[in-house]
């Protein structure tokens, strides 16, 4: 190993044991607990709203006894073809008797009732809730079919032939999605510890360490070994989390009896998306996912860690928090929107521009199936890291270190300029 | 003629329009101790820290070890800066072991030569302990051992004495002893004459931002006269003796004081004897490295106002 190298090791395992070895990282490390824990509570909470809201519904037919059968059968084959959301509430029928009032009906108390259809199915009244409601024209509809199917008599029973197509090619749709959750993914991941960048040369300027550094190896490799021990802790937090998943799906999957699994509708879709595989396969994907995870990582923590070395109190810092989370977010943003429009010129701009590049990048993984163009992405990444990286040293040589305490470029070259002006006063007086 | 281990020529730093340091050299002979001399603010720090390649001079150049710069041979030098610095968190062994390590030490080579140093210093109590339940100064003497830890070729020590007890000092003089006898450079500021009288094999003395001596204690201290105390025997009368004495002779007590050239001596030496006014006491002593020290800094002092002074008249004349 370069000397080079063995120094930014050395400087990464001092911070990564640093951070690790407290009970604060515990906390950290089960954070998303907290969070998984809130998301359940408040899901399981909206779902029960939902379906309580969704079983008070219903519309309500008056019909003679005769036309029954035949509108229940008309019912449950309508709604057979309907997506699952967009099924009407549920149909409630009830034998047509002169004392029922329709208007009654639908101010029952108990349930929402939608509409109401009473009178001879050839001229049905409607009662609806609102003028012009899906309910309402559902229940038109149901009693045309009746009598279509009265007036047409017994037809032979169609036969459809079912073939699915799932295996040909992934839709565009879900893989545009895909890319929108590897950016998601990646922009969640680096949220998490790229902005600590921002603090973490105050430690060495607060304790003086910064000059035994400075004096023992490059600086370069100060600021990499430091980056590199960061993202080591963003490397076990993934870990960690998957191993959980990974454990908790096994764990899940011994309980559940498969035949259930495949009973579900649920379990059907999500098998769906399985099938419709990123435009890269699935192991490349994923593989090339975490590569542009290290890559947006080390690109923005480099920067945060550059700008942070500027700063000279705790409260410049945390100053900077803000505009370094508006910076993420945006890069975000810039990101997601070419991941819906691939191919744009949007999406070339935010795969070129090197801080969205990673997260673009991995977006396009999904939907473009070329592999080689990453190779060149991965470099041209690597390489703007390199440049936060010698420029934040650069910077930091010419500032923070030598300046002793008017490290501010700015407030440096003020106090040349007042010292310039009074010795131009006595030249021109001179004169 | 000795090899140099460290050349640095004419550096030069300026913070903003003030000039930290003006045009200082230093010449290390190699194996030897050499102090930097200077009062608070006089450019020490910057000095040494130019020399090492910490920071980058606005003129002149360092250069180490026969010619090398000072990047390209991190691993052989060991530095003590003048602000103490340690991750507070860290144990002492691997403190120790963590500044060998980043100087290309092997961690647990690191490791066990902490435990030796701290053994021999005193400090085999705290080895495991972690620096920030530690006091000020062994803290100190903790980095001191991190930054030899890797036997170094060049030793660069900041004010490696402030801070410390007496006894600690002591051990501190001890070790830089040792490793100039290994082989080993020494290169260190301090304003504490003492240390400097006692350790320097060369030093140099820095003041207002430039090197105002160079050369060995004696000579150093010869920059200034002898100074004689004589004591006359009986009473006799002063006006007598201050005639028999040169001028400037000052009575203290019984006693009289005067410096003395060196050619002086033994003109003085017989007129005594021939006055027979007897002696009840003579000392002829060379004033320490502390009176040269003080004597140079105030000439550069006085040369200063005197300069301000000019400098106010031409300004007063436009």
């Amino acid at each position: 190993m370069s000397p080079f190298l063995r120094t930014i090791f050395v400087i990464a395992r001092r911070d990564f044991l640093s951070i690790v070895a407290t009970p604060t990282f515990l906390l950290f490390l089960l954070a998303p607990l907290f969070m998984i824990g809130v998301g359940a509570i408040g899901g399981a909470g909206a779902s029960q709203l939902a379906d309580s809201a969704r079983g008070a519904g219903r519309i309500v037919a008056l019909v003679d006894t005769g036309d029954i059968e035949a509108l229940r059968a008309a019912d449950s084959r309508l709604r057979d073809a309907l997506p699952r959301r967009e099924k009407p509430v549920t149909l409630e029928i009830r034998v047509a008797t002169p004392a029922a009032d329709p208007l009654a009906i639908a101010r029952e108390k108990g349930s929402d009732t939608y509409a109401v259809l009473s009178g001879p199915l050839a001229a049905p009244r409607i009662v609806e809730q609102e003028k012009g409601s899906s309910s309402g024209r559902y229940l038109a509809l149901l009693a045309g079919e009746v009598l279509r199917d009265r007036a047409a008599g017994p037809l032979p029973p169609v036969a459809p032939r079912f073939e699915s197509i799932a295996n040909q090619g992934a839709s565009i749709a879900v893989q545009q999605s895909m890319g929108f959750g590897a950016v998601f993914a990646i922009f969640l991941l680096t949220l998490l510890l790229a902005g600590q960048a921002v603090g973490m040369l105050a430690e060495e300027k607060g304790n003086k360490v910064i000059e035994i550094l400075a004096a023992a190896v490059p600086l370069e490799s100060v600021f990499l070994g430091k980056l590199l021990g960061l993202l080591g802790v963003a490397i076990l937090f993934i870990a960690f989390w998957t191993a959980m998943a990974i454990g908790g799906g096994l764990v899940a999957a011994t309980q559940i009896d498969p035949g259930a699994i495949a009973a579900t509708g649920a379990a059907g879709k999500s098998a769906a998306a399985l099938v419709s595989a990123p435009a890269t396969g699935w192991p490349f994907f994923i593989g090339i996912g975490f590569a542009y995870f290290v890559m947006a990582f080390l690109l923005l923590g480099a920067v945060f860690l550059g700008v942070g070395a500027q700063a000279g109190t705790v409260r410049e810092i945390q100053m900077l928090s803000l505009p370094i989370t508006i910076f993420q977010v945006a890069m975000f943003s810039l990101s997601a929107a070419a991941s819906s429009a691939p191919g744009s010129r949007l999406a070339t701009i935010a795969q070129i521009f090197p801080f969205s590049s990673p997260l673009a990048m991995a977006a396009r993984a999904a939907t473009d199936g070329n592999h080689a163009i990453h190779l060149l992405a991965l470099g041209w990444q690597a390489i703007w890291v390199a440049l936060v990286v010698y420029l934040s040293v650069r910077l930091f040589r010419a500032g923070v270190l030598s300046g002793g305490g008017s490290w501010k470029f700015w407030r440096r070259a003020k106090v040349v300029t007042s010292a310039a002006t009074p010795a131009g006063v006595v030249s021109s007086q001179s004169h | 003629m000795t090899a140099l281990t460290v050349e640095a020529q004419g550096l030069t730093k300026y913070f903003g329009n003030f000039k930290a340091v003006d045009n200082v050299s230093l010449e290390v002979p190699t194996g030897s101790i050499y102090g930097v001399l200077g009062p608070n603010g006089a450019g020490k720090t910057t000095s040494l820290r130019m020399t090492l390649g910490i920071i980058d001079p606005d003129a002149g150049s360092s250069r180490l070890f026969g010619g090398q710069r000072p990047q390209s041979v991190r691993h052989r030098i060991g530095y003590l800066p003048e602000e103490r610095g340690l991750y507070p968190g860290m144990k002492a062994r691997e403190a120790i072991a963590f500044m060998g390590a980043l100087r290309g030490l092997d961690w647990s080579e690191g490791r066990r030569r902490a435990e030796t140093f701290m053994t021999e210093l005193g400090l085999e109590r705290v080895i495991d302990e972690k620096i920030r339940k530690m006091s000020k100064g062994m803290a100190q003497m903790i980095q001191l051992i991190g930054s030899i830890v890797h036997a170094p070729d060049l030793i660069v020590l900041d004010e490696p004495f402030s801070g410390l007890d007496p006894v600690n000092q002591e051990r501190l003089e001890m070790l830089v002893r040792r490793e100039r006898d290994r082989g080993a450079t020494i290169l260190f500021s301090t304003h504490v004459m003492a240390h400097a009288e006692r350790l320097c094999d060369r030093l140099a003395i820095i003041a207002r931002s430039q090197r105002r001596f160079e050369g060995t204690v004696d000579e150093a201290r010869a920059m200034l006269p002898m100074q004689v105390r004589y004591t006359p025997r009986g009473a006799p009368d002063p006006a007598v003796i201050a005639a028999m004495l040169p001028p400037g002779a000052e009575p203290r007590g019984d006693a009289w004081q005067f410096p003395i050239a060196d050619a002086g001596v033994e003109p003085l030496l017989a007129r005594i004897t021939a006055s027979g006014h007897g002696v009840a006491g003579l000392s002829i002593v060379r004033p320490g490295l502390h009176d040269a020290f003080v004597h140079i800094v105030r000439q550069v002092d006085a040369g200063f106002e005197a300069d301000a002074r000019v400098d106010a008249l031409e300004e007063a004349a436009l």
